[in-house]
């Protein structure tokens, strides 16, 4: 139990090889030129895509600082060797920032009925509401929002950072200080964030949980591109030695108890509707499980994929402790938590255009492609110029070989 | 002491007692490989690893907890399916009468009250508590010592082996076969051999007695 001795090998910066940095060029490159293009052929499935793709990723790169900032919070120790992984989706943060001025300056005539003068016009609910729903304020904002995501990510990644080179607990210590500030902040701006580019597509409509429903679906993601990004750097041996079973147990853990999360949120927001029975609140539901006719798949077969694809299916896979510790099942689970995260987007974003079934074709898939690209790119580029551990964590000694779940 | 008073005190085994928990895995791996019937660590606080060194396997009551969740959850359903859709149906709101999401909540309570009571009443049975038969042989276990005991099989007695059949003692044969006989002297100086600071005989002694 003698601590001191022990030291834990310094993996490095990640070593990208040409052909990676290739495929995701190649992948935004193709994306993003097809998402340019299928807004061009078909303006409501570009635009619309666009936006929930822009989301999702937005959810992961603010998801890993929220990651980083409750470790912080909490003084954790298990998660000493996979938090820079986490801090890197932060590296995602300007591709967030010009997605959202495009949407701003040219999607939102296409996405936003209440930016159009002539639909507000008469419509009493949307007249009162015009002082929160305006294009100004909505630029405003969000733009505040950006901004101080971008200052917490300079700070908490900063210092995090830092302290690879001089070992100083000094970062930890300012570190535990900005985390709780970062998590009121994110808090309050990721709910109106979500609001403002989600909620608002049908302005009539609103959900006191819709915040948090979006927070699920972020933290249940982000968990789950961590995993990711872990088994792949154990896999190729970089993390060899540094992270063990029990760390990938607590990520599971963490997916697994999420799930319920999310599962508990969404059935809330819906019951307290689905129970009060009122006009102006059941009409979301009802665009979501009563569709017009038209497409093979309807959007009550979306909603029943989300009950058993989102809930049941991570739930019973990650129930047993093996699964937990088992590399090929957590990776399978955290790719299709994934999935199903962006297949409840789509559920959120394209009923309100849609009213027949959901679209998914090279529109939405470009766009996916494209902006995943671009995380694989700045992810990467990040972690090849930071040490992929942070390596002189005051905790980093005590988890690598004192962790026991 | 009751009647128990006239008879021999029956050995219940010998322990050894240790310093740190570093002297204790040493030891406890150790007795492991001399391949014991049955022993047992002491720790003051949960050290781990030490289940795995001594070949603990794990616990059955993950499934006990399973399966418990599972029940609970198929009686919310026909406790209120029935209620209120086949004995008295109940007209709320005009919605139909098997509305099933105003019962979820009801699905979740029962599931894990049935899932919760069972596992804890399934942990007492597995560890069999409340045992009365032991008692605790040294209060400094649960303060700074670390024992380890080896415990004496239980034997049986001359006349109970002429009373037993012929698959029955080979059965008992078979069992002390397959373990290494225990010897108390033996045993108190493999236990001194493994660094133990202090080794008592200890007596059988139930709660009452």
């Amino acid at each position: 139990m003698a601590h001191g001795n022990e030291t834990v090998r310094n993996p490095g910066p990640l070593k990208v090889d040409s052909s990676t940095t290739m495929i995701f060029t190649v992948l935004a490159v193709v994306g993003l030129g097809g998402l340019a293009a299928g807004i061009m052929a078909n303006a409501e499935r570009g635009w619309t895509s666009l936006l929930f793709n822009h989301f999702f990723f937005m959810s992961l790169a603010l998801g890993g600082l929220f990651i980083c900032a409750i470790q912080y919070a909490t003084s954790a120790m298990w998660s000493a060797p996979v938090r820079r992984l986490a801090e890197s989706f932060s590296a995602y943060l300007p591709v967030v920032l010009i997605s959202f001025l495009v949407i701003a300056f040219a999607g939102v005539p296409h996405l936003f009925v209440w930016a159009n003068p002539e639909h507000v016009k008469g419509d009493v609910i949307l007249e009162h509401k015009a002082g929160y729903l305006n294009f100004t304020f909505f630029l405003v904002r969000n733009l505040v929002a950006i901004g101080l995501w971008f200052f917490f990510k300079a700070k908490l990644v900063g210092n995090s950072v830092a302290q690879d080179k001089d070992g100083d607990i000094v970062h930890t210590n300012r570190n535990k200080i900005l985390a709780p500030m970062f998590l009121i902040v994110f808090a309050l701006s990721f709910t109106m964030s979500a609001i403002d580019l989600l909620m608002s597509l049908d302005p009539h409509w609103f959900s006191t949980m819709f915040g948090v429903y979006a927070f699920a679906g972020l933290f249940t993601s982000s968990l789950a591109m961590m995993t990711i990004f872990t088994i792949v750097l154990r896999r190729n041996g970089m993390l060899k030695d540094i992270v063990n079973d029990n760390h990938l147990h607590d990520c599971g853990k963490f997916m697994f108890a999420f799930t319920i999360f999310w599962a508990y949120i969404a059935f809330s927001q819906f019951m307290l509707i689905w129970y009060a029975n009122l006009p102006e609140e059941t009409m979301y539901f009802m665009h979501r499980f009563v569709s017009e006719p038209g497409t093979a798949v309807s959007w009550k077969m979306v909603s029943a994929f989300l009950l058993v694809g989102k809930f049941m299916v991570p739930f019973f896979a990650l129930l047993p402790r093996d699964a937990k510790r088992s590399e090929s099942r957590l990776m399978k689970v955290a790719i299709w938590m994934l999935f199903a995260q962006w297949i409840d987007l789509i559920w959120i974003v394209q009923p309100e255009f849609f009213k027949a079934g959901p679209r998914i074709g090279w529109i939405e898939v470009a766009g996916l492609l494209g902006f995943a690209g671009l995380f694989g790119l700045l992810t990467t580029r990040f972690l090849s110029k930071n040490n992929i551990v942070a390596i002189r964590d005051p905790k980093i000694v005590e988890s690598v070989f004192h962790h026991h779940q | 002491m009751g009647n128990s008073a006239n008879k021999a005190p029956k050995l219940a085994g010998v322990v050894g007692f240790f310093d740190t928990p570093d002297a204790l895995i040493a030891a406890t791996k150790q007795i492991r490989g001399l391949n014991y019937e049955s022993f047992d660590c002491f720790t003051p606080y949960p050290i781990h690893g030490l289940d795995k060194i001594q070949g603990l396997k794990r616990s059955p009551l993950p499934w006990i907890t399973m399966t418990a969740g599972l029940t609970g959850f198929m009686c919310a359903i026909l406790l209120q399916g029935w209620t209120s859709v086949i004995n008295w149906p109940l007209n709320v709101g005009g919605k139909p009468m098997w509305s099933w999401p105003a019962f979820v909540p009801i699905f979740f309570e029962l599931t894990v009250l049935f899932a919760g009571l069972c596992t804890v009443g399934g942990m007492f049975l597995l560890n069999g508590l409340p045992n009365t038969k032991k008692r605790s042989f040294d209060n400094n276990i649960t303060r700074d010592r670390f024992a380890l005991m080896i415990d004496a099989p239980n034997l049986k007695t001359a006349d109970e082996i002429e009373e037993m059949d012929d698959g029955e003692i080979a059965k008992y044969k078979a069992r002390l076969a397959k373990y290494k006989a225990f010897d108390e002297a033996e045993a108190k100086s493999i236990l001194q051999g493994a660094g133990a600071k202090d080794v008592r005989s200890v007596e059988a002694r139930g709660w009452f007695e």
